[in-house]
């Protein structure tokens, strides 16, 4: 019987495949289901998944619904629009003479070398990319005024082509909004009911590029997503929910659905931002401040950095082929996890990735129809995860499948044992996760040996201790919830939104009041920051607001962004020199240095979560079996205690090599390291002191 | 197939020291881009790490632009040839002289570290990059003027510029005084030598995990390109096949300066022979022997699958015949700075044409030449800026199943270098820009069609010094295959009465102009394939889309 107590938070985390549902109660004891997506019946696929936890929780839905005191919920919907082109049909209206920014793209293609493949279509073709008359200057004066007629004819051609969203993108509409509201009027009278996106609005930032591509795609998601989301409110309001519906947003924050309706872009990250939520609350247990977290899936593996509480952040975002600019977590993503195909190209060299075999047929050993070896295929060969029921049930893992694809795929052709393949295999998987976290933490300034590797999801603890190995990481950690670190981010997730402006200014010595513009814009900026939060229900003593500038040095194209502790011109320029410096290794003694934007984020404190510390346990673990397992390629198969998570408990040591099987997700211990089990149950796996 | 057991090598142990060796290059380029000085490496990356043996071939060079491809070897050469015997621990070598050594043209600098491992040389650390100014005629290292290599900057040959470690003073204060921006040049140098040392750490720990085997499995490195390109290669038919592109401009007047290549293809090996090419000529687009074997390279590995790797074992198979005194190999003192872009886009274009007699269905048609210039003064502050007018860039060629870019950067980087968003440009320079947009009925007909090009208006609003480079103003250059037809020429004017009236611009060279307007019509790219066979669908959007007008379509398609 379990018996939850007092209130509840619940975090519902949408994924492709599995819905995540994990709910924490008022003691701060956690628990975790999963449940089918239903992409086709987004709503029903999340009332059944809220079903599934009431039922863990011995609760009805309803009742556990009213319990609630906060529901947060991320979804891919926005993505999947997006990267399935299932969109609403949008017109986009430009400055005349500019009707191509969005095809032309700046010319950027991922990869060079790659010129046979195409640009994805535009999300809008060119027949519904209309100009209109009208021109402001870089500096916001008005060159030319708005011929309205243009505007009107516009909306003519969109109506007969019965377009259901438009997005307004005109020329440094950034600084002077003033042509783009007033194109908005009209189109209410002409198209009344038909949403209206304008990039002043969405992304007030320079480069009409970026700008206006993210404001297509919020004109393109809207009419997808917002109805979705008041739908899902009112059903779960309905069913006894109190609190408002929060969603998480590609800023790891949360914001309530009228928030989010306004800028529905601002959900592409909704899902993995979350995992945000979850390094604030591991942090503490973890005993660091420096974490890089390393998500592995089915098919990809997600790497953030966060320090000292503050996760690396960026606002240059591509889902398929869209360049979006919102405030976003950086979250860098390479094709490594469970499902990832190993293969030999044409002249013999073994590859691992980027291609994935997905959920179906998904690797050979799941018996779908997958012929190629996977990651899990040699895990499954190695010993590494047992044959039998995998994934609560839902699949059984054949090991005869998996060593024969193993085998005819990659051992055969190359002559080796097939463990000696299966073992090859997962070293490349490494070394590419290896390079994801070298790139975001070395290339940003960062020295990966000075963090503790987060290694999550339901794939990536069987990674994690040979990743930090490699990188010569201070440990590893594995929280006990790895399979679900989205979710239950999602449960400590702030309310967060990040207002950023364009403000084109130097950094000036000497002029008294030469910050007195940028100080009434930040003013008016935490303002309108604060009044978001109070419409949102958070008294004045639970909200803060964060200060932060995008400058550079005159002539550089990329500004860093930079948190002053004052807004002086001593303070914004040691701040900028310090960042600079950490940055790029030096600085430019009587370098003009320029603002680009302003940020102001306003966040609403939620309660965070309390983190249960448990006694520490007198009895030493024992091993729920001793299992054949092939740990390296020192020691080759080894005979290997294996643990059950419920029996480890705080306090508790394992030395490796061991294997630890948790409901969501299996650890390995590796040869001369040593496992700790936290205060809070989690584990910790340190770097063992190599000689020199 | 083949497999690796015939190199003796342990496979898995290859794939991941391929890896790594390409992962060393890329991290080169990060430490680069994070310290350099100048805007041109940490944005327009005109730079390349990479990785070479100790016999002085390209081992990986994942971070590089398209026409630095394969070039980095003959410089790696001149150092094993100038300093035999001499390539102590702690030295590093700097070059940049075409034609004394291994350099591609002046402005790129290579600096060269060797990777030495208990004693043994075993490799090097190596970084090829675009200095912002190196002295010469011109400020900005491209003098359109010149006539002499002498006319275009300070020659480097193989200096030994840190020796056992200590910076030679009196060759960094050399350098220094031979550049308009020694601050600059001084905190690149610095950058050159810092993501250098960093990939040698990483080299030497990679090598010395290796130990004994090191040489082997570097070897096998380039004995597995060298397959994959003989199997590309061989997937072709045998024969001959001959191919020409070039220019009718020498940058001082017009007439024909031809790229000729007969290519023969023998089992799994390519021959290029460039004799029938025009004799070098006066004005700066003539190519030194490295750049030369880089445009091929880039030609290839541009044709084939791009997941075969770029080293120098997947050249191997590649023999190629550059005639000296002619425009792909110039004898001194012929002046070369623009080589990287012109002759190099002549000769891809060239190979291309080879290539695609060959392989029908592989065939790539040509991407518009370039038709734009930079304009330069001060403005309103007084302050110096330089503006390229990059927005007036042209479309690309077809290939099979794609239609050309509309709009992409500098061929030879492949459209690595971006465009700049028109707002930026406004903010920085004194400019209005007043349109750029497709232009109608320019884009090479065909199957699939060449990328249209642009038309590109802007009001500079001060005084400029405008240097102008109008390869892709003469004649049509985006050539289309298998029955698709040529993009459109472009064209590029200015006008001093706000556009009533239009003056043709010179192909290449320097006015002084007064605040003018500029109107710029990029050329269009190649179509591939008959456009009788377009899909109806296609050509109906085009028509909607404004791309192509109703009569034009009636007529071609």
């Amino acid at each position: 019987m379990t018996v939850v107590e007092g209130r509840l938070r619940i975090g519902v985390d949408v994924g492709g495949t599995f819905t995540d549902v994990v709910v924490v109660d008022a003691t701060g004891r956690t628990w975790a289901f999963k449940s089918p997506s239903r992409p086709a019946d987004p709503k029903g696929g999340v009332l059944a998944a809220l079903d599934v936890a009431a039922a863990g929780l011995d609760l009805v839905r309803s009742e556990m619904l009213s319990r609630c005191a906060g529901l947060i919920h991320g979804s891919t919907i926005a993505t999947n629009t997006v990267l399935e082109r299932k969109g609403a049909r949008v017109g986009l209206l430009t400055t005349e003479g500019f009707r191509d920014w969005l095809e032309i793209r700046r010319g950027q293609r991922p990869d060079p070398w790659d010129h046979r493949s195409p640009f994805p279509d535009p999300l809008v073709p060119r027949s519904l990319r209309l100009s209109v008359g009208e021109r402001i200057a870089a500096d916001g004066s008005i060159l030319r005024t708005l011929a309205e007629d243009d505007v009107r004819a516009a909306a003519a051609s969109f109506r007969r082509a019965e377009v259901e969203s438009v997005a307004i993108c005109l020329l440094h509409s950034y600084r002077n909004p003033v042509h783009e509201q007033r194109v908005a009027q009209i189109l209410a009278e002409e198209m009344p009911g038909v949403p209206v996106s304008l990039s002043s609005v969405v992304a007030p930032v320079m480069g009409e590029y970026e700008r206006g591509s993210t404001t297509v795609v919020n004109a393109y998601v809207a009419p997808r997503v917002v109805p979705y989301l008041r739908e899902l409110e009112n059903a779960l309001a309905a069913e006894g929910l109190g609190p408002r519906l929060l969603l998480v947003g590609s800023n790891g924050g949360a914001a309530m659905v009228e928030e989010m309706a306004l800028r529905p872009v601002q959900l592409v990250l909704s899902g993995p931002a979350a995992g945000v939520g979850s390094l604030s609350y591991y942090e503490a247990d973890t005993g660091a401040s420096a974490l890089i977290s390393i998500e592995v899936g089915g098919t990809s593996c997600d790497v953030t950095l966060s320090r000292a509480g503050k996760v690396a952040a960026t606002d240059q975002l591509d889902v398929g082929g869209s360049a979006i600019v919102t405030p976003a977590v950086e979250i860098h993503t390479v094709g490594a996890g469970g499902g990832t195909i190993a293969r030999l190209d044409a002249a013999g060299m073994l590859l691992a990735g980027p291609e994935g075999a997905g959920a179906r047929p998904g690797p050979a050993c799941y018996g779908l129809g997958g012929e190629r070896p996977t990651v899990t295929d040699c895990q499954l060969v190695l010993g590494r995860l047992k044959p039998g029921p995998y994934a609560g049930g839902a699949i059984s893992l054949d090991l005869a499948r998996a060593r024969d694809a193993v085998r005819r795929h990659v051992a055969d052709p190359l002559g080796v044992p097939v463990e000696d393949a299966a073992a090859g295999i997962l070293s490349l998987v490494e070394q590419t996760i290896q390079h994801a976290v070298e790139r975001v933490s070395l290339e940003r300034g960062h020295d990966p040996r000075e963090f503790t590797l987060v290694a999550c999801g339901g794939a990536g603890p069987l990674h994690g201790p040979a990743t930090a190995r490699a990188l010569g990481c201070r440990a590893t950690y594995v929280p006990r919830l790895a399979g679900v670190f989205c979710a239950l981010g999602m449960c400590n997730a702030d309310v967060r939104q990040d207002h950023v402006r364009s403000f084109p200014g130097e950094l000036q010595d000497g002029a008294g009041d030469s910050l007195a513009a940028l100080r009434a814009e930040v003013d008016a900026m935490r303002a309108e920051a604060l009044v978001s939060l109070r419409r949102q229900g958070f008294p004045e003593e639970d909200t803060a607001t964060v200060v932060s500038l995008d400058m550079r040095y005159a002539g550089q194209q990329a500004p860093i962004r930079v948190e002053p502790d004052a807004l002086s011109v001593a303070a914004l320029k040691e701040a900028f020199e310090r960042e600079h410096a950490r940055l790029y290794g030096h600085l430019q003694p009587g370098g003009r240095i320029e603002f680009v934007n302003l940020r102001v984020s306003g966040i609403g404190r939620t309660p965070g979560l309390p983190m249960v510390n448990l006694p520490p346990s007198e009895v030493p673990p024992e091993p729920g079996e001793m299992r054949e397992v092939w740990v390296d390629r020192a020691s080759g198969w080894r005979s290997t205690p294996v643990f059950a998570g419920q029996a480890l408990l705080p306090g508790h040591r394992v030395a490796g090599p061991a294997i630890v099987e948790e409901g969501t997700t299996t650890l390995i211990v590796g040869a001369g390291e040593e496992l700790s089990v936290t205060r809070a149950g989690n584990y910790l796996i340190p770097a063992v002191e190599r000689a020199a | 197939m083949t497999h690796l057991r015939q190199t003796a090598t342990d496979p898995i142990l290859l794939a991941i020291v391929q890896k790594q060796l390409d992962h060393v290059s890329r991290q080169m380029g990060w430490v680069m881009t994070r310290t350099a000085r100048s805007p041109i490496f940490s944005q327009s990356h005109d730079f390349s790490c990479f990785v070479g043996s100790r016999h002085g071939d390209v081992i990986a060079q994942a971070d590089g632009i398209p026409i630095h491809t394969g070039g980095g070897g003959f410089a790696i050469r001149a150092v094993l040839r100038d300093f035999a015997g001499r390539i102590g621990e702690g030295d590093v070598f700097l070059l940049s002289d075409p034609y004394a050594a291994g350099g591609n043209h002046l402005p790129d600098w290579t600096i060269i570290r060797p990777v030495h491992v208990c004693g043994n040389l075993l490799a090097f650390a190596c970084n090829r990059a675009h200095q912002s100014d190196i002295g010469g005629g011109a400020a900005g290292t491209y003098n359109a003027a010149a006539t002499e290599i002498f006319h275009e900057g300070i020659r480097l040959p193989v200096l030994k510029l840190v020796e056992g470690g200590v910076v030679r003073d009196d060759l960094w204060r050399l350098l220094l005084l031979n550049t308009r921006c020694p601050d600059l040049m001084e905190g690149d140098l610095a950058a050159m030598l810092g993501s250098t040392r960093i990939g040698a750490e990483r080299l030497a720990e990679l090598l010395e995990k290796l130990a004994g085997d090191a040489a082997t499995v570097l070897d096998a490195v380039l004995s597995h390109a060298d397959r994959s390109m003989r199997s590309a290669v061989a997937s072709l038919p045998d024969g001959e096949w001959e191919g020409q592109d070039g220019s009718d401009t020498d940058c001082f007047e017009e007439r024909e300066v031809p790229v000729v290549v007969r290519m023969t293809k023998r089992g799994d090996t390519l021959r290029f022979d460039f004799t029938g090419s025009s004799p070098q000529i006066r004005g700066f687009k003539n190519s030194s022997l490295a750049n030369t074997h880089s445009a091929v390279y880039m030609a290839l590995s541009s044709f084939f699958d791009p997941a075969i790797p770029r080293n120098e074992g997947t050249y191997r198979c590649v023999e190629i015949v550059a005639p000296e005194g002619t425009v792909v190999n110039a004898l001194p003192p012929a002046p070369m700075t623009m080589n990287t872009v012109y002759p190099a886009a002549d000769i891809v274009h060239a190979c291309w044409k080879t290539l695609a007699q060959a392989a029908p269905a592989q065939a790539c048609a040509g991407w518009g030449k370039t038709g734009y210039g930079l304009s330069s003064g001060r403005d309103r502050r007084g302050r110096v800026f330089v503006m390229y007018h990059w927005g007036a860039s042209p479309g690309a060629g077809a290939v099979e199943g794609r239609d050309g870019f509309g709009c992409m950067g500098q061929f030879t980087t492949l459209g690595g270098l971006s465009l700049p968003n028109v707002e930026t440009s406004e903010a920085q320079f004194p400019v209005r820009i007043l349109k750029q947009e497709f232009r109608t009925d320019a884009a090479g007909p065909g199957e699939y069609r060449g990328g249209p090009g642009v038309h590109y208006e802007a009001e500079i609003l001060v005084p400029t010094e405008h240097s102008i480079r109008g390869e892709g103003t003469g004649r049509p250059s985006g050539f289309g295959v298998n029955g698709g037809g040529f993009g459109a020429v472009g064209s590029f004017e200015t006008s001093e009465d706000g556009g009533h009236t239009w003056r043709r611009l010179p192909r290449y060279g320097v006015e002084q102009a007064r605040p003018m307007r500029v109107r710029i019509l990029s050329a269009g790219g190649g179509g591939w394939g008959d456009p009788a066979r377009r899909s109806r669908d296609a050509v109906q959007r085009d028509i909607d889309d404004g791309i192509i007008s109703p009569g034009y379509a009636q007529k071609t398609y």
